[in-house]
This record gives C-alpha cells, sequence and structure tokens, in this order.
C-alpha cells in the first residue's frame, strides 16, 4: 500500500511538472580553457567524433561558430539543434567554449507522458553529452 | 503695490494649475512596451520601445509563452503552459490583476478586434477556448483539428484561423465557430498571420511558409530558411524567424519570393511591430534577448538581453 501510493505521489508529482505541451529544452554549459581562441577553434573544427553523428548546419570562422543538428535517433530527445561558439578569455591565451543546445523530449502528446520520454529525461540525457564533451574538449587542448 | 502682488499671485496659481492639468492628462500615457515571455525563467520583461529597455520583470505562471495585447483596453494576457492559466496584466501599471485558470495548456493566443474576446488554442483537448475580457473567464470553447498551435483573427471575413501543427492543416472558422475550409499546408505548421484576404502559415519541417487566399482558396508556397517558426506582414513584405538559420527571411508579397536575409539572436521564434515607430522586434529563444530593427532600412538598431528563452508566441506589443 505504501509501495503504491508512493508511486501514485510520484506520477502526480511528474504530472504536475511536465503537463505540458511541447516546451523546447534548453542544454547551456560553457567551459574556460587556457588556450587562444584561434587554436580553440581549430580543435573544434577538427573534433572528429561530430562528423559521425553530426550534420553541420552553419560554419562561421569570423565568429568562430559552428552549428549542427544531430542525425543519431536513438537518444530519449528529438529535433535536437546546437551551436557551439569560441570566445575570447581574460586574457589571450585563455578562452570561453559554449555550447548550447535545443530539443524536444521524445514524447510530444497529452500526458500521461510515458516514463524516460518526459523533458527531464530528455535533459539529463542531453547533458551527458554537453558536460563531459566539454571537459574532454578541455582535457585535450590544456594537454597539447 | 498690492495690485503687482496679485498679479505675481495669480500667475503662480495659473502656472501650478497649468502644471497639475499637465501631469493629470498624462496620468494614463504611457510609452509604447513590448511583452517578452521568457519560457525559461517564469517571467514577462517589460521593455520600452521609446528607451529601449527593460522596466521591468513580471512574475508569472510557469513556463509562459502565449501573448496578446489589447490596446484599448490597456490588458495583456500571458499563457502559462506549466501552470495551465492565463495571467493578465494591466499594461498602465505592470502589475497582474487577475489570474484565469483553465485546467490545459493555453499555446497561443488572439483577441477579437473589438477586443471583447480573447480566444485560446487548447492544445490538450483541441478546442479553441473563449474568454470574456469584461468578465475575465472562459464563456465558450468549441472543438477543432488536432494539435491547435497559432491562431489568429482576421477583420475583414471575421474568421478565426488555426494551424493543426500534426496534421500539416489549417483551419479556417466563421463567428458562428462553423468550420469554412480545411486545406493543407506545408509540414508542421506553427505560427499564423493574417492581413487582408491572405493567411500565412510558417510551416517548421519543410522550410516553406504557405500564403492562403481567403476567398478563392488557393494557396502557394514560399521557400525560406531553415525552421521557420512565425511570420509577419508589413507593406507587401513578410518577415519570417528561421530558428535553425539564426535570420530573418524577408519576403516580397508581390513575387511570392524571398528578397532577403537578415542575421538575428540565436534561435529567433517570434516577431511584432510598432507601426507609428516604425520598428521591427524579434524575440530571440537562443541568447535570451529581443532585438530590434528599423523597418525602414531593415538595420538592427539595439539587441536588449530579456530573461531565459524569450519567445512571446503572439501579438506582444503595446502601440
Amino acid at each position: 500500500m505504501k509501495k503504491f501510493i508512493l508511486t501514485l505521489s510520484a506520477l502526480i508529482f511528474s504530472m504536475s511538472i511536465f503537463a505540458h505541451g511541447p516546451t523546447p529544452q534548453k542544454v547551456q554549459e560553457s567551459v574556460t580553457v587556457s588556450v587562444s581562441p584561434a587554436k580553440a577553434w581549430s580543435a573544434i573544427k577538427d573534433f572528429s567524433s561530430f562528423k559521425k553523428i553530426m550534420k553541420t548546419r552553419s560554419f562561421d570562422d569570423e565568429i568562430m561558430k559552428i552549428k549542427y543538428e544531430m542525425l543519431k535517433k536513438d537518444g530519449p530527445f528529438s529535433d535536437y539543434n546546437a551551436y557551439i561558439i569560441v570566445k575570447k578569455g581574460a586574457n589571450d591565451n585563455e578562452s570561453v567554449i559554449q555550447w548550447t543546445a535545443r530539443f524536444y523530449r521524445t514524447y510530444k502528446l497529452n500526458p500521461p507522458i510515458p516514463e524516460g520520454q518526459d523533458d527531464a529525461t530528455a535533459v539529463a540525457a542531453v547533458k551527458k553529452i554537453v558536460t563531459p564533451g566539454l571537459a574532454n574538449l578541455k582535457k585535450a587542448l590544456e594537454s597539447k | 503695490m498690492i495690485n503687482r502682488n496679485k498679479k505675481i499671485i495669480l500667475i503662480i496659481l495659473i502656472s501650478f494649475l497649468l502644471s497639475l492639468f499637465y501631469l493629470c492628462s498624462n496620468y494614463y500615457k504611457v510609452n509604447p512596451k513590448a511583452y517578452i515571455t521568457n519560457q525559461g525563467d517564469n517571467t514577462v520583461s517589460v521593455v520600452d520601445l521609446i528607451s529601449l529597455e527593460v522596466i521591468k520583470t513580471i512574475k508569472v505562471g510557469i513556463a509562459p509563452l502565449g501573448v496578446t495585447i489589447l490596446n484599448k483596453k490597456n490588458l495583456g494576457f500571458i499563457g502559462n503552459v506549466g501552470t495551465d492559466d492565463i495571467s493578465v496584466i494591466d499594461t498602465r501599471s505592470d502589475k497582474i490583476i487577475k489570474i484565469i485558470k483553465l485546467n490545459t495548456a493555453p499555446l497561443s493566443l488572439t483577441s477579437s478586434p473589438d477586443e471583447s474576446k480573447v480566444y485560446v488554442t487548447d492544445w490538450f483537448k483541441n478546442n479553441i477556448l473563449v474568454i470574456s475580457v469584461k468578465e475575465m473567464k472562459v464563456i465558450d470553447s468549441f472543438k477543432v483539428g488536432a494539435t491547435p498551435s497559432g491562431v489568429v483573427f482576421n477583420d475583414k471575413y471575421n474568421y478565426l484561423i488555426v494551424t493543426n501543427r500534426d496534421s500539416n492543416s489549417v483551419e479556417v472558422y466563421n463567428k458562428q465557430k462553423k468550420l469554412i475550409k480545411k486545406l493543407p499546408t506545408g509540414k508542421h505548421p506553427f505560427g499564423v498571420h493574417t492581413e487582408g484576404k491572405y493567411a500565412y502559415t510558417a510551416n517548421v519541417y519543410d522550410d516553406t511558409v504557405s500564403v492562403i487566399d481567403l476567398e478563392s482558396w488557393s494557396t502557394k508556397v514560399i521557400k525560406v530558411g531553415a525552421h521557420p517558426y512565425n511570420i509577419l506582414t508589413h507593406n507587401s513584405y513578410g518577415f519570417v524567424t528561421n530558428t535553425i538559420d539564426d535570420s530573418l527571411s524577408v519576403i516580397d508579397l508581390k513575387k511570392n519570393q524571398e528578397i532577403k536575409r537578415i542575421n538575428t539572436g540565436e534561435t529567433p521564434e517570434n516577431l511584432d511591430l510598432h507601426h507609428k515607430l516604425n520598428i521591427l522586434v524579434v524575440t530571440n529563444w537562443g541568447s535570451d534577448s529581443i532585438s530590434v530593427y528599423d523597418l525602414k532600412n531593415l538595420k538592427l538598431i539595439k539587441e536588449i538581453k530579456t530573461g531565459a528563452q524569450s519567445r512571446s508566441f503572439g501579438d506582444f506589443i503595446l502601440e
């Protein structure tokens, strides 16, 4: 009985939070690296793992920005579009890499939303790409 | 001497009365403003369109998206899709004066030309809800096609026009709530706009705009940028927000083709204009800002930081 009430309250709780229409979700994270913006940008351009799962939408050397769409469809999110931009840091040998993703959950119809297809699951899954992605980038750039 | 004093007192009295009169007459006169719904932080940024600054941030319900401004009534209706309600703002004080509970997600809002009614697309139950502005409550509703997204009122024919996002169609209803016409659009129509004898839909998935003739019911398709979200027309030009390209497509409506592309902030979603100031305002979901353009030459006047995930789906400018 206790378990039932717990499940029920969890269900009601999750419904009240996610019971809304198609709201795009956003994950935006950035990392400061101790290399020049030009160096950081060239590393991002060569980020080979991108090319297999991404479709590059636009590429701007001047403002150091890449926009891409994710072609891989097996994550718990949909309509994933993102951009990565390199900005100047506090000095010439420092830059800030910012990664912004826009996406939706996989379930686009009315509640109840099936478990694992809600906004929170989608956000968590994208964070799992972005956070270690930036950390790896920092590691690779600073170890060179 | 006495006469002179009397004269001075009289002058002081007159100037006092004049300034009092001036103050009173300006009490309810407010600058034109834009009301920006920030879905990421549950607020509305009020932007003064003369000073081009955010002058107030209003806490509303959860995940505000749709908006419609009633210029004659000095009211702003904000649809909160997270709390399933509408926050009504008095645009003179910029305070919330009423919360209308809906128990369904209000996706987009528009008003009748006389501002007596506000129409809301009910995303969950496929209805149009009709709100009486005087009573501040839902007084009627009627069934429409699945996933009603954008809604606008055409004052030439008294039509209510609704996009059905998931069935790739647009529906036209008359004042008696009767479906007059259902027509196919491009894929995933979201934003809708109407002016004169035409309606326009922005079709997200196939990067097009559908132009619908409301008399002959013929339709045309115009290619624009990637993932267009909404459209607005002005002086035989159309402006379309391309969410993935971070740009605005400018369409020549006489030739029905794109003639120019202008840069915006990140992920531009919606747009509105102020006729007298001759400016166009675009909301940028990605960069949490709005871009203000001079309609004369389409040059950017200013990008203004707002709140998180600025959207403002609907007419968001107080003229």
